[in-house]
């Protein structure tokens, strides 16, 4: 007998209703991205602890081991690089559409309740530069939660360029100017205050004192913006923004809106807008995306531009509602009858063989799974 | 929904009350809470009371919106949330403390106990010492004394304690103080009702005199 049958730290089995709810969130996100013309690229889940070099780990590590000479390994912990080093290593004519699903491992702090494997499925576009980059990530963010039936979902819209961009033209010492954008990134009140206080006086101040509240309904936050001195790098961003959340409202007129320009970049090699969504009672995001046109450089000398996006399908398998399952046929059968319940099997929909030899267990199955019996063997009786 | 906030008992408790009465908050049942744990008497926050170290483990799950704790702990957790909003209550300091005999220039591993390994490992990394820590769940100032470790690193308000054990301060560290924490995905979703409270703790920092 096996003494340790219990599951490592923040893993779990899925079965039931959950596991067939992911499986069909899957399934409908690939199916748009086949649709749309994506083609399947599968990395291993082993890579070299390396490829990961690039990432902000804030509240996890890597899954580490070695390999037969002794080098470290890790189960991956993020999808996109492993793309990048894909991309660098084998010579793929560009531009590509790639699409993928898999789970990432992150081990976050133990007994705290979290899962350290989560299924994403995402795409990446490498080789495009225009803004129709981000617009076809977002087309398929909102087909993705609209396809799974989430409601009410907020789309955030987030540009770091904007922030350095502002900080570049403020009047004060590259240290103040660091030391301001430490506090608004970790929304330091205390301390964000003491500084800005001292351009209250200058053209920024009245900006200064809502830039860490800079979060929010688009409009009212490009409002905000608006009593910004002319800035041309931050005109050119709110020029980009402004085109994204036009075209959200021509295609979804519905959709809701949000704009933060508070917000450090998800990630270092992020190079532009950035994008995720959320819904209002969730802990997590559904998906998130952006532009990372720095996400080669950490593996080859030329630069190519990326736009990628990756939904959370945990997060998204928590908000979808589950599905209402009609009763399901169990189909009895003599064994000689096979044929016959196989036809059967083929017309009733939502329907399974019974496998038992005995009307009397077949009657007890049904009954335990809340199952609707057909019994075959009465016919001609 | 109303706005769940986590409020480390005990202390803090007893000293952010009336910051949180004086930002409007209903507070009456936590005044008057015999065993009760969740408080809904105010229509826009339900506060609930927990120990200090599990502020952030409700926190980061996302099933509470708002945490109330000191920074000694947020330090220790490698707290990745926003810490908002100092709340000028609590105040002590970390101290490195041990018995009058104790060198700290001796040429040695030090053997250092203290409740707060994690802060204890970044001071002395960043004074280039390498320690050995011994994680003690309580009353750390014996160990010196009983001989368990050549120092102890804990946090002190008026340092009444070390006196009465005989031990000396060698060195201040961070300060302490009680912080509003707020998960960052409520901050997008309660955007409004966390600014108002934010602004309405600042005020009443002010009305009740509550020295930045």
């Amino acid at each position: 007998m096996i003494k340790n049958r219990n599951l490592p730290n923040g893993t779990r089995d899925e079965f039931g209703p959950r596991a067939a709810v992911k499986e069909n969130i899957s399934t409908q996100l690939f199916s748009i991205f086949k649709q749309r013309g994506f083609t399947k690229l599968t990395t291993p889940i082993l890579e070299y602890a390396d490829v990961f070099k690039p990432l902000n780990l804030d509240n996890y590590r890597p899954y580490q081991l070695l390999d037969e000479q002794g080098e470290a390994l890790v189960l991956r912990p993020d999808l996109t690089l492993p793309v990048a080093r894909m991309m660098s290593t084998t010579g793929v004519e560009l531009p590509v559409k790639w699409y993928y699903g898999g789970d990432v491992f992150r081990v976050k702090k133990q007994l705290s309740g979290s899962y350290n494997q989560v299924t994403q499925a995402g795409i990446e576009l490498v080789g495009y530069s225009s803004l129709k980059g981000e617009l076809e990530c977002l087309t398929i963010a909102l087909a993705g939660c609209q396809a799974n039936g989430i409601k009410e979902m907020t789309l955030e819209l987030s540009d770091a360029r904007f922030v350095e961009g502002v900080l570049a033209a403020l009047p004060v010492p590259q240290p103040t100017k660091i030391a301001l954008k430490q506090a608004l990134f970790a929304k330091d009140l205390t301390v964000y205050n003491q500084i800005s206080e001292l351009l209250a006086d200058t053209e920024f101040g009245e900006f200064l004192s809502e830039w860490p509240w800079l979060f929010g309904d688009f409009d009212t936050v490009i409002k905000v913006v608006q009593k910004l001195p002319k800035i041309p790098q931050v005109q050119t961003v709110i020029k980009s923004l402004n085109a994204v959340n036009q075209f959200i409202k021509q295609m979804a007129p519905e959709q809701r809106v949000v704009l933060d320009l508070s917000i450090p970049s998800p990630q270092s090699y992020y190079t532009g807008m950035a994008f995720r969504g959320y819904t209002q009672n969730a802990s997590d995001y559904l998906f998130s995306g952006g532009r990372y046109d720095d996400l080669l450089t950490s593996f080859q000398q030329i630069k190519e531009p990326a736009v990628g996006l990756a939904f959370d399908v945990d997060a998204l398998a928590d908000r979808v509602p589950l599905p209402k399952q009609s009763k399901q046929t169990l189909i009895y059968f003599n064994s000689d009858q096979w044929q016959e319940a196989e036809t059967v099997l083929k017309q009733t929909p939502n329907s399974t063989l019974c496998l038992a030899d005995s009307r009397e267990e077949a009657n007890r199955i049904a009954v335990s799974n809340n199952q609707q019996l057909l019994d075959l063997t009465k016919e001609g009786e | 929904m109303p706005i769940k906030i986590a409020l480390t008992k005990g202390r803090v408790e007893k000293q952010v009350v009336p910051l949180l009465e004086a930002s409007g908050i209903d507070c009456s049942g936590i005044r008057n809470k015999g065993r009760r744990l969740i408080f809904d008497e105010d229509p826009v926050y339900e506060t609930i009371l927990v120990k200090g170290p599990d502020v952030l483990t409700y926190l980061n799950s996302g099933s509470v919106h708002l945490g109330i704790v000191g920074s000694d702990i947020l330090a220790e957790q490698n707290n990745t949330q926003y810490a908002m909003l100092d709340l000028g209550v609590g105040r002590c300091r970390f101290v490195l403390a041990s018995t009058s005999d104790f060198d700290p220039q001796q040429v040695r591993r030090k053997i250092i106990a203290t409740k707060y390994p994690n802060i204890t490992k970044r001071y002395f990394q960043s004074i280039g010492e390498d320690v050995e820590i011994i994680r003690i769940e309580g009353s750390v100032e014996l160990a010196p004394l009983i001989g368990l470790a050549d120092a102890i690193v804990d946090i002190t308000e008026t340092g009444t304690t070390l006196r009465e054990n005989n031990l000396h301060v060698y060195a201040e560290l961070q300060p302490v103080s009680t912080q509003l924490v707020v998960n960052r995905l409520a901050l997008k979703q309660y955007h409004s009702e966390i600014r108002t409270l934010v602004e309405n703790l600042q005020q009443a920092k002010n009305k009740l005199g509550v020295k930045e």
